[in-house]
Order: C-alpha cells, then sequence, then structure tokens
C-alpha cells in the first residue's frame, strides 16, 4: 500500500478515463459515452464491509443521482498508508444507444492517514456541485477527524440504526445538527413510508375530525428497531402536539426480532400501522387494508436522502424529541 | 372548516391525494382497461391513493360488481406494462370496484348510480368527492353531463368534477355548443377536458426547463429564434381504426388539440405562478394570439397528406385507402403540415412548422428551435457548411433535450464540426416516470387543473384550425401523396424552402 496519494494524479486518471471510454465506445459503433453527475457522493465505509454489495448499491443510485462518487475503505490501525485506484461506472439505458458513465474513484486509508484525507478528497469534489458525505463507519463519525468532512459537506447521512449504542449516536448527531450541518439518518427515512400511510389516514374526513380524541400512542419495536421506534413515537407525539392533542406515549419491546408497528387510540378511533410479509397492513377500526412496502434497501433510502439536499425540518424536530425520549431524566 | 391534517410532511411525502370515487361511462371500453384501471392500480401500488377511494364503471352490459372486477383484473395483468401485480394490492383495490349497469340516455341509470353513491360513501367514506370520467364515444358526452345533472348527481356535499376526453367537437360550433351543455350541469372550473400529451413528463419538463433557469429565457424570442419546428410522427398506420380515422384526420386529431399545446407551452410567456389560473392563462393567450389563415394563406402554409401503399423493410404495406373500414376514395387527412405565425412582440415573422402524421419514418414526438445563425462565418475558410444552432425538446421515445453547436475539431487548423450536448431525462433521473393518465387522473382528484385545456383553448385552437379545415374540404388534394415510410409529401418540403428551411429528419 502507498503511503501518499496525489490529487492531481487522480484527476489526470479520471480525465484519462473519459477519453479512453470515448473512444470504446465509437469503436464499438455506439454513440459515444455521455458523461452524467450530479453531486459528490463521498462514501466513508470499513474496510471490513462487503465490497461488492457496496459497490451494487452505489452502482444502482448512479443512474437517478449521476455522481462523482468517492469510496473512502478505512483499514484502522496501523501505519500510515493511503492508496487509490479510479474507475467509471456506466450503463446502457434500455433501448437507447448511448453508454452513460459515472466516476468512482476508490480510496483506502489507514485512521492514521486521517488527517490527510481531507486535502486529498477536497480537490476531488467536483465544483458548483453538493457533497454528500455517507457516513457508514459510524466508528469514524464519532472521531474527532469526521468534524472535517461534515464541515465540507453539504448533508451527512448516518444509519443510526447500526451503532451499538444508538443513544449516544442520537446524541452526537444531534449535536451535529445543532452546529449547523446538515443531517439525514437512514432509520428515519425508512419511517417515510409508514408516516406517508398514517398521514393519509387522516387525509379522510371522518377520521379527521376524529384526531383530537386520540389519547393514547403505542410503540412496538424489536430487533435493531429502537431507534425508528423513537422517531416514530417522537413525530406522532409532536404532531399531534402542535396540533393541540396531548397524547400520551408508551414504547415498548416486542418478542419478535426487527418488529416495528404502531397504534393510534381514542374514543371512536383506532389506527394501527403494522408491516406483514412486504406489506404495509393498516387497520382502521377493525377494516384492514394493505399496500405494497418491501423491506426497504440501503438503495431505496440513499435514493431517498439524495433527493433532498435541504435541511428537513421535521427531521431535526424529531431527533431533538427522539434525544429527550431515550433519556427522560433530562427533560 | 377543513381540519388540517397534522401528520403531513411535504418534503417527503407525495401530493395529499383527497379521498374520492371515480366514476367512469364506458367502462368496458378500451380505453378504461388499457389506460385508465392500470393508471388506477399503479396509483394504488405506489400508495398514492387515498384509503376512501372507490371507481364505479358504468356501460350498458349488464354485469355484477364481481363480474366487473374480474374483467378488471385481466385487464391490469394485461396493460399493466411496467408495474408488478400484486395480489395483496389488487384485492384491496378490487374491494373499492363497483359496477352499475345503464344506457347513458336513460335517466333510471343517474338514479341507481345516485343511491349507489350514497352506498358507497357510507361503505368507503369517500366523503362525498365525485369524479366522473366520460370515457365513451364523444356523441354522448353532453347526454352524460345532462343526465348526471337532473339526477342532481352532478352537484352533491362533496367536490364533482368532470373530465372529458376529446375530441372537444369537431369544428368551433360544435366545441361551443358542446361546451354550453356541459356547463348546464357543470362549472367551467369543474370541467376538466384531458390532453394526454400535456401529462408526459416530458412535456412538463419544458416548462421547468424555460421556467426554471435563467439561461434560456432570453434566448427565447424572435431577435435569436430562426423558427421553430414540432413534428408529432407516428411509423404505425391507422391499425383497425380506420373508420374512426376517416372521420378524424391528422389535423382534428393531432394538430388542433395535442400539437397546439405543446406549442403553446413551447412558446407562452412566463406564467406570474404555477399555479393553474395562471399557466392557463399564459397558455390561451398564446392560442389566441396564433394568426388564422386566410384562403390564400392555407394555399401556401399547408399540406394535407395521405400514405400510399409501400414496401417497408421487405414487407408491404398497404395505403391508407387500402386499410380495413376505410373508403376508397377517402380524402382523409393522415399527414398535415402547416405554418402558423404568433403575432406578439415575442414571436412576430418567427414561422412555427407543425407536421403530423402516421406512416412516417419513425415514431418521433420533438420540438426543434433552430437559432439563427452566427452573424459572421470568420471560420469558413475550410469549406465548412454553416450549422445553426438547435435545441431540441424530444417527448418520446427518447426524453430529452439536446444543445447542438459547433466546435473545434481536435488537430492543428481551425475546423469546426457541430457536435451535440445531450441531456437524457431517462438517464439522469432513473426513477420510472409515472404515464401520462397517471399524473392527470391524480391531478384531477387532486383538483390541479394546470395540464388540462380550458374552454378557452379549445375555441382558440378551432380558431386557428377551421380555416384549414374548411379549405381543405373545399380543394381536395392529389392522394396518396407520400409513401408509407417516408417523411411525408414533397409539397410539405417545398412549404420550408420557400423560407429557406428544411425539415429536420430526427
Amino acid at each position: 500500500m502507498g503511503t501518499t496519494v496525489a490529487p492531481e494524479k487522480i484527476l489526470k486518471e479520471l480525465s484519462d478515463l473519459w477519453v479512453d471510454s470515448g473512444k470504446q465506445g465509437q469503436a464499438e459503433g455506439g454513440a459515444g459515452v455521455l458523461r452524467a453527475c450530479s453531486m459528490t457522493l463521498l462514501v466513508l465505509a470499513e474496510a471490513g464491509e462487503d465490497t461488492q454489495d457496496l459497490g451494487e448499491t452505489i452502482a444502482a443510485l448512479m443512474p437517478e443521482h449521476p455522481a462523482r462518487a468517492i469510496l473512502v475503505r478505512l483499514s484502522g490501525a496501523g501505519d500510515r498508508s493511503l492508496a487509490e485506484r479510479v474507475y467509471s461506472q456506466c450503463w446502457m439505458p434500455f433501448g437507447q444507444r448511448r453508454q452513460i458513465c459515472c466516476e468512482q474513484v476508490e480510496i483506502t486509508a489507514s485512521d492514521a492517514a486521517l488527517a490527510d484525507l481531507q486535502s486529498v478528497v477536497l480537490p476531488l469534489t467536483v465544483a458548483d456541485l453538493p457533497l454528500i458525505v455517507w457516513c457508514r463507519s459510524l466508528r469514524l463519525f464519532a472521531m474527532p477527524e469526521f468534524r472535517e468532512f461534515a464541515q465540507m459537506a453539504h448533508k451527512v447521512v448516518i444509519d443510526s440504526a447500526s451503532a451499538p449504542d444508538a443513544v449516544a449516536l442520537l446524541e452526537r448527531a444531534h449535536h451535529e445538527v445543532e452546529r449547523g450541518i446538515m443531517l439525514g439518518d437512514l432509520s428515519w427515512t425508512i419511517l417515510t413510508r409508514w408516516r406517508e400511510m398514517l398521514a393519509q389516514v387522516f387525509e379522510n374526513h371522518q377520521n379527521a375530525a376524529h384526531v383530537a380524541r386520540l389519547a393514547q400512542i403505542d410503540v412496538e419495536w424489536g430487533g435493531s428497531r429502537y431507534v425508528p421506534a423513537l422517531y416514530l413515537g417522537a413525530w406522532i407525539r409532536d404532531s399531534l402536539a402542535a396540533a393541540g392533542v396531548n397524547a400520551k406515549l408508551q414504547i415498548s419491546r416486542a418478542a419478535d426480532d426487527e418488529h416495528l408497528d404502531v397504534q393510534l387510540t381514542g374514543e371512536g378511533i383506532a389506527v394501527k400501522l403494522a408491516r406483514e410479509d412486504g406489506r404495509m397492513v393498516v387497520t382502521l377500526n377493525g377494516a384492514s387494508q394493505c399496500t405494497n412496502l418491501p423491506q426497504p434497501t440501503d438503495y431505496m433510502l440513499m435514493r431517498e436522502e439524495l433527493g433532498i439536499v435541504r435541511h428537513d425540518p421535521v427531521f431535526e424536530r424529531t431527533l431533538a424529541s427522539a434525544v429527550q425520549l431515550a433519556h427522560p431524566i433530562q427533560q | 372548516m377543513p381540519i388540517e391534517n397534522p401528520f403531513q410532511d411535504p418534503l417527503r411525502f407525495e401530493r395529499r391525494v383527497p379521498e374520492c370515487a371515480v366514476v367512469i361511462f364506458g367502462a368496458n371500453g378500451d380505453l378504461t382497461k388499457r389506460k385508465l384501471l392500470p393508471a388506477l392500480y399503479r396509483l394504488a401500488y405506489d400508495r398514492r391513493l387515498s384509503a376512501g377511494f372507490a371507481v364505479v364503471g358504468i356501460s350498458r352490459t349488464p354485469m355484477s360488481d364481481e363480474a366487473f372486477r374480474e374483467k378488471m383484473l385481466e385487464a391490469v395483468k394485461q396493460f399493466s406494462e411496467d408495474t408488478n401485480f400484486d395480489e395483496n394490492v389488487w384485492n384491496a383495490f378490487a374491494a373499492g370496484l363497483y359496477y352499475v349497469a345503464g344506457d347513458i340516455g336513460d335517466a333510471a341509470l343517474y338514479r341507481n348510480l345516485a343511491t349507489r353513491l350514497e352506498q358507497i360513501e357510507s361503505e368507503r367514506h369517500t366523503g362525498g368527492n365525485v369524479l366522473f370520467y366520460l370515457s365513451t364515444q364523444p356523441s354522448q358526452y353532453a347526454r352524460a353531463a345532462q343526465g348526471l345533472g337532473a339526477a342532481g348527481v352532478s352537484k352533491g356535499k362533496g367536490w364533482r368534477r368532470l373530465v372529458v376526453e376529446k375530441p372537444f367537437g369537431h369544428d368551433l360550433e360544435s366545441a361551443r355548443e358542446l361546451s354550453d351543455r356541459l356547463h348546464e350541469s357543470f362549472d367551467e372550473s369543474e370541467v376538466y377536458r384531458i390532453d394526454h400529451y400535456l401529462g408526459k413528463e416530458t412535456v412538463q419538463n419544458i416548462l421547468a426547463f424555460r421556467f426554471g433557469n435563467g439561461i434560456f429565457e432570453p434566448l427565447w424570442n424572435r431577435r435569436y429564434v430562426n423558427h421553430v419546428q414540432i413534428t408529432g410522427a407516428e411509423s404505425i398506420g391507422v391499425e383497425g381504426r380506420g373508420a374512426y380515422y376517416q372521420e378524424a384526420g391528422a389535423l382534428d386529431d393531432m394538430i388542433q388539440n395535442h400539437l397546439l399545446q405543446v406549442m403553446a407551452t413551447i412558446a407562452m410567456e412566463p406564467s406570474a405562478t404555477f399555479r393553474a389560473p395562471s399557466v392557463r392563462d399564459e397558455r390561451s393567450k398564446l392560442l389566441r394570439s396564433i394568426r388564422p389563415m386566410t384562403p390564400e394563406e392555407v394555399r401556401v402554409n399547408t399540406v394535407p397528406g395521405q400514405y400510399g401503399p409501400a414496401s417497408i423493410g421487405g414487407k408491404d404495406v398497404p395505403g391508407f385507402r387500402q386499410e380495413p373500414g376505410v373508403d376508397p376514395q377517402s380524402q382523409t387527412n393522415t399527414y398535415a403540415a402547416v405554418t402558423l405565425f404568433v403575432e406578439n412582440w415575442r414571436w412576430a415573422g418567427v414561422p412555427f412548422y407543425i407536421r403530423t402524421g402516421k406512416r412516417l419514418a419513425k415514431r418521433v414526438t420533438e420540438i426543434s428551435i433552430q437559432y439563427n445563425e452566427a452573424p459572421l462565418h470568420i471560420f469558413d475558410q475550410d469549406g465548412a457548411e454553416s450549422e445553426p444552432n438547435l435545441l431540441i425538446v424530444r417527448v418520446q421515445p427518447e426524453e430529452g433535450i439536446s444543445l447542438k453547436f459547433r466546435s473545434k475539431r481536435p488537430g492543428s487548423g481551425m475546423m469546426l464540426r457541430p457536435v451535440s450536448m445531450d441531456f437524457n431525462y431517462g438517464s439522469s433521473f432513473g426513477e420510472r416516470s409515472p404515464s401520462a393518465y397517471e399524473t392527470l387522473l391524480l391531478d384531477a382528484i387532486v383538483g390541479d387543473a394546470t395540464l388540462y385545456t380550458r374552454q378557452d383553448m379549445v375555441e382558440a385552437s378551432w380558431s386557428v384550425v377551421e380555416p384549414i379545415q374548411n379549405y381543405w374540404r373545399e380543394n381536395p388534394a392529389e392522394f396518396p401523396n407520400y409513401p408509407a415510410g417516408s417523411w411525408g409529401p414533397a409539397a410539405a418540403d417545398a412549404m420550408l424552402a420557400r423560407r429557406g428551411h428544411v425539415w429536420r429528419k430526427p
């Protein structure tokens, strides 16, 4: 492994890559390649992560969010070392003659080289386009060096559900938001369809008329769903409070793994949302209706997050409430 | 006062969709099976419909609710091109499907419908909101609207809207008459005239391109634009619809509605807001600014066409007059090319060439804006031909926008060649685009009429088209005048050549 990485060399390699791709595309009788870019996506991952799986997720995101993807693999403790490779990710849209290509840069860095990493990444970001940092390494998120990346980024995306100490991570995330960092959490993103379904129930005038009678919110969670359960409970409670309705919130652990359901009850109304076999089942006063709700993948969640490069006030409020819920003593 | 939904999150959620019943007249017809039900099922699949949603199918054939559900299940399975069939989603959706049999001219149908809607309202909590969709023969539109009005169904405790498919009349007078009869039961604000071209993502993207960017609008006028070409070409023939098509023709079927609406979108003035009345006002103003032609202008500035037999790729293709159900002496235009001028300060003197036809060389819909050439040709030493800049908005099949400009060829010397800078809608946004019917149905349900045609637009379009209809009727052309598989009649090329222009070959 090398000990230095020169950004200018990487940029030259990227440039050569386009020349080669263009020649190749024309030699194959195609219409050349089309370069697409709407952002820089910096992915910070541990070296132990499944390279192929992560590569496929990044590749799947490219058609909708074409980006210069910079994948930083953290090799952990050891001597100061940095290494890089450059390649392109191409695809041929169905029924079309032209290949679409995005650039990918992979950098391997030891912890000792983290301090140098920012000076490598900064020149590699695409000018005038947002830099999104997807921090898959929660170890790095907790390190002081991460602050440098957060400062550069237009938005930072984490997944708090995978943290061993979820509460500490939520606190850290809340702290970053308070510092003005634009943050996304895939444990919140996972709830969009749930929240949307709940909102749809109350689009109906008759159901909306019962909002004021809602008195109890019960959220049950299992496995790694603690953070989503906190978010969901906090969001529902806050939404009702904003409408002048004070409902009691109960968050409890279920026996099943990876379980999540929520029930809202009040005089004349009972709404329950639960996932069953890839579908969302909404039960309103005993009558059930189901809609398609596939198991969310990193690709699906990131796809949504990359589409929102602005502060998300609902999430930021909910994050603050979730931190308080996790530490009721601080309230 | 409506109660605010405390759980809405506009940043993340799709648009709010109110509960309602959609009543489809002509539920046994092709449009319902091929487009409407698959679009509604897709909306249900995508969780875009509210829980209180129902569909009531109406046609003459006696049928139970269950039989109607079975029929629609087949249609959804057959015609949902890019949607997975999910049995549970279907079962939940199908529970809201109902059927009422009856004749559109029979008052009993509307009484039965009223009773059924009340029952559905109490079962499904549709909030009293009803969207009536006329997917019947155009001759039935007025009777259906009057029947709904007479039975008191056109008004209710929720909102009531009426969606009408084209054609909106067959000339100016009949369009006005239809409108008057619809207005006996529905206010103009409740009438949604659907033009599925306006529901296409790329046509909507024209508005985003023009009014969401600062760079293009200054170049969008007579000072810089030399001319505009709008092409709506189909490679197929009338595909068994010869009897219907011979009553319509390319001018009425495509130009009067779809392509004039596209032209209005391309040429309209910026709207003050992106609200329906404002956008529709601008579109309407543009249509009213198109100069109706005198007979002499029609002779020079329009070309009718009809395809004759040909061999395409070794396969013999019949001419229009040889198609089943078509009169062997038919004078129907299967091709129409027109030159229009907009009389306002922005576009005065800029020709808008519009052409459409069946059995043309390829299926393509695009708008091509040709800019004036550079005022001085300083690189002409190498004998290169001048190449004007082109901005091409591709509507189908490859949706996107291309800018063609000249660039220096690598190497010594100053030799230029044209290059194309492409934005490809499909590849830049890999997400599946909703079908035009999904977009427009949802718009009608949420009450957004931006992409629907208003009566004053219909009348303005007929005012442009009617003089052409009249001239062509009184001066029959020599048909057939273009072979199937070509780019249309030679006279259409000559029409452009008179102004020093040539049709683009997309």
